[in-house]
């Protein structure tokens, strides 16, 4: 099996072996370190995947629900084995164990050395007013404050594909819902189309993101409709997968039925909930007797509220 | 005298930054915690159906969304005059208490031990801080493994609470009247078997870990002990009364327990980047103004204050005010309190599973009032979460929030009080400026969740940035 040696040597300061020589070691002290075989298959497949396709994640104004929701992917895989064995995640605010400096200095390092190659994934939406203060992503080694709209332009123009993950995202969300308090613009806006995926819902769906980051790496830009999104899971509206369809109209929240009538967004929003559900297919927002709220449409909140139509 | 800032704070939810002070022996003299994110919720709610504050407000937080969905549901239903059914109470808990057992074994594993033992050799667990891990290797692995287990276990436990909740995260089934879901023996009995294996779970790997930890680091029973007070909304309705619940709410101040009067909460904003008129306001009549040159001013984050005095919010503060947890306020003893909060809220569950009643819904139609005034006062993982609402024409004329973390990592008030987490990180020495893991361990123990980025700079450079006050001396 070949190794990556010279780029974990760079990287990685605090690791003075090789990773052939740290396997060595640790299959020949496997006893001593109390390592069964399993641990060391799993360190080995570890070790051998420092290759792994990079990918940057960044947070704007979000909830961290996409964050959240990508850990609960269960289809086509769970979120250990993409972590391990698919992607080498090389910031997620929420995951990495680095922060302050040193988290902004490999951002700085990744967006130089890895110019043109890794994915962005982008989870919020991005503040404009106010020099963009209204966030700020970190503060850059220089020592100036990095706002979100800033830190989309520099990392966007150096990613190979950017992923708007979630409505905030991909189409401003809440936070840009009436009166857009921070005038808040999603991911298209602000960077090169042909370069962003589109993957609205309030959480983004993990299958979605997890399978478009794949086929990113395998094959590169999948099928888009008008809106940048996936044709795969976007092509039709919710109202046409749904098994509700035709069958006798619910006259209160809660009845089994089909909720156009109480306010559903099922007929205006493309999405494969249905198809997909939530959560390992165990359940899905019409299957617990409640209208869909349009999380996934363009003009969520504002062109799909009240959520009650009653 | 050096500064030491982290910016962005990782491993929390939102944006947060931590600057300190520290004098020539590197012990901490001031500290300053900063909110970098404003996205103006309370704004974009106004004019709105009042009903949709429980789809919104629970986006404010995609860890916590089912507290600021039972916070709204409760405003809503205090305004509307109404009190729900045994059974949407009881499926309202579950939800809860399911996303409160998903946010602790995240919090753990994959929020706070990165700070205590050595993740594999790869990213994103590289680089990292840690130049103080004191545990055996087989321990470190042991604990690593159960860091893979506890990314199935939250999964799961997220998975159980949208057999009621639709989805998570971002419930969709709980609306003012009750609750859309219809539970059947087979749902019940589903979700029996994720908490039962949720159980094992926290029973054999969550608390050992825990304890591995708490022994190995047992310095940090005197770490971060934060100023003694500890304060609790009261969560999980025992019954349709309100007062009756699992954990009840309560003020704790150095030893003595007493009463919560709703009506001593206050927020100041003399540190924070809103309109001096917004400030010393309780917040059913509060403002959110925000004005971000105003000099001075240091965070997004308001100061929210009881009686004037900040006050620690979260586990330990509920598990305290209930006497289930009596060991001491410090860094450890907040993992814990969290622990065995996990714990007492699984075993609860059971209980309540056996409560539902199958093929029963649970939803009463409510016409919204013309104009009215609510208020929801819950608990989020991570501490007290409160939801003010006020109705006219029909429409949402007025909504306040105060998140747990807005408490625990607030600025100083008006009076100079630091917040409690500014507090904590006084007193407290670092080893090593260059990795500071010391202020990230007991920024960590709070489990902040602002949507934070936490700044920390270099300490051999001269902090430079519009963003930082003096200390006040
Ligand atoms: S429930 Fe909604 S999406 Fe399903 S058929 Fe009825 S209107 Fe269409
Ligand atoms: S059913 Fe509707 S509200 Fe539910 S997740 Fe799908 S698009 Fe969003």
């Amino acid at each position: 099996m070949e190794f990556k040696e010279k780029s974990l040597k760079r990287r990685n300061g605090s690791m003075r072996i090789t990773r052939r020589e740290f396997l060595k070691w640790a299959a020949t002290s496997a006893a001593a370190l109390g390592l069964s075989q399993l641990d060391l298959l799993r360190l080995e497949k570890v070790l051998a995947d420092s290759s792994a396709p990079p990918v940057i994640w960044i947070q704007g104004a979000s909830c961290s629900g996409c964050a959240i929701s990508l850990l609960n992917v269960t289809d086509p895989t769970t979120v250990d084995d993409v972590l391990l064995n698919h992607i080498s995640l090389k910031y997620h605010p929420n995951l990495s164990a680095v922060a302050g400096h040193m988290a902004m200095e490999k951002i700085e390092y990744e967006m130089i050395d890895k110019m043109g190659q890794f994915i962005l994934v982008v989870e919020g939406s991005v503040p404009t007013s106010a020099n963009g203060k209204y966030c700020i992503v970190g503060e850059k080694t220089d020592g100036t404050p990095w706002t979100m709209y800033q830190a989309v332009q520099d990392l966007a123009a150096k990613a190979k594909y950017v992923i708007a993950a979630g409505t905030c995202a991909a189409f401003g969300g809440i936070p840009g819902g009436n009166p857009n308090p921070t005038s808040v613009v999603h991911l298209d806006e602000i960077v090169e189309k042909n370069k962003v995926v589109n993957l609205p819902a309030c959480p983004v769906h993990p299958t979605h993101l997890v399978k478009v980051i794949l086929e990113l790496i395998s094959t590169g830009m999948p099928a888009l409709d008008g809106e940048g999104r996936p044709k795969a899971f976007f092509s039709r509206k919710l109202h046409s997968n749904c098994p509700r369809r035709g069958t006798s109209r619910a006259k209160k929240i809660g009845e089994f039925g089909c909720m156009n009538g109480l306010g559903c967004n099922g007929p205006n929003t493309y999405i494969d909930c249905p198809l997909v559900k939530w959560n390992n297919g165990v359940n899905w927002c019409i299957g617990s007797n409640h209208p869909c709220i349009g999380c996934a449409y363009p003009g969520f909140p504002d062109a799909v509220s009240p959520f009650y139509k009653f | 005298m050096a500064k030491i800032k982290i910016d962005p704070v990782t491993r929390i939810e939102g944006h947060l930054a931590i600057e300190v002070d520290i004098d020539s022996n590197n012990n901490v003299i001031y500290a300053h915690s900063t909110g970098n994110l404003f996205r103006g919720f309370e704004k974009i709610l106004i004019g709105r159906d009042p009903r949709d504050a429980v789809h919104l407000t629970q986006r404010i937080c995609g860890v916590c969304p089912v507290s600021h969905c039972m916070a709204s549901v409760n405003a809503l239903e205090n305004a509307f005059g109404y009190t729900p059914s045994d059974q949407a109470r009881i499926i309202r808990n579950l939800i809860l208490g399911s996303n409160f057992i998903a946010s602790h074994i995240l919090h753990f594993y994959h929020l706070a031990a990165l700070d205590y033992i050595q993740g594999p050799e790869m990213e994103p667990w590289t680089p990292h801080y840690n130049t103080d891990c004191r545990l055996t290797s087989s321990q470190n692995q042991a604990i690593i493994d159960n860091y893979v287990a506890a990314l199935e276990a939250r999964r799961k436990a997220h998975e159980m609470a949208a057999i009621f909740a639709g989805k998570m995260p971002h419930v969709t089934t709980v609306l003012p009247g009750g609750v859309s879901v219809t539970p059947t023996s087979e749902s019940i009995s589903k979700f029996n078997m994720y908490l039962d294996w949720i159980i094992d779970f926290i029973n054999n790997k969550y608390i050992p870990d825990v304890n591995t930890i708490a022994d190995a680091y047992s310095d940090y029973f005197s770490i971060g002990v934060g100023n003694g007070n500890l304060l609790a909304y009261g969560v999980f309705d025992l019954d349709n009364t309100g007062n009756y619940k699992l954990f009840r709410r309560g003020v704790y101040t150095n030893g003595t327990i007493s009463e919560l009067d709703e009506s001593l909460i206050k927020e100041y904003v003399m540190y924070s980047w809103y309109d001096n008129s917004d400030t010393n306001k309780h917040p059913s009549n509060g403002s959110t103004t925000p004005t971000p040159d105003k000099s001075g001013a240091y965070s997004w984050l308001k100061a929210p204050r009881y009686n004037g005095e900040p006050f620690e919010l979260g586990p330990l503060a509920r598990m305290t005010i209930n006497g289930d947890y009596t060991n001491g306020i410090s860094v450890m003893d907040r993992h814990l309190a969290r622990a065995q909060e996990a714990r007492k809220i699984a075993y609860a569950m059971k209980d309540w599973l056996l409560q539902l009643e199958p093929e029963v819904t649970s939803y009463d139609e409510l016409t919204v009032p013309n104009s009215r005034v609510g208020v929801g006062l819950t608990e989020a993982p991570r501490g007290a979460v409160g939801h003010w609402i006020a109705i006219s024409d029909s429409k949402i004329s007025h909504y306040q929030v105060i998140t747990p973390t807005c408490w625990n990592a607030s600025p100083r008030d008006d009076n100079g009080n630091p917040g409690p987490i500014e507090g904590a990180l006084v007193g407290t020495n670092v080893a090593n400026v260059e990795k500071p893991i010391e202020i990230l361990r007991i920024v960590h123990s709070y489990d902040p969740c602002t949507g934070c980025s936490v700044h920390v700079s270099r300490a051999d450079r001269e902090v430079i940035s519009e963003f930082i006050v003096n200390p006040v001396r």
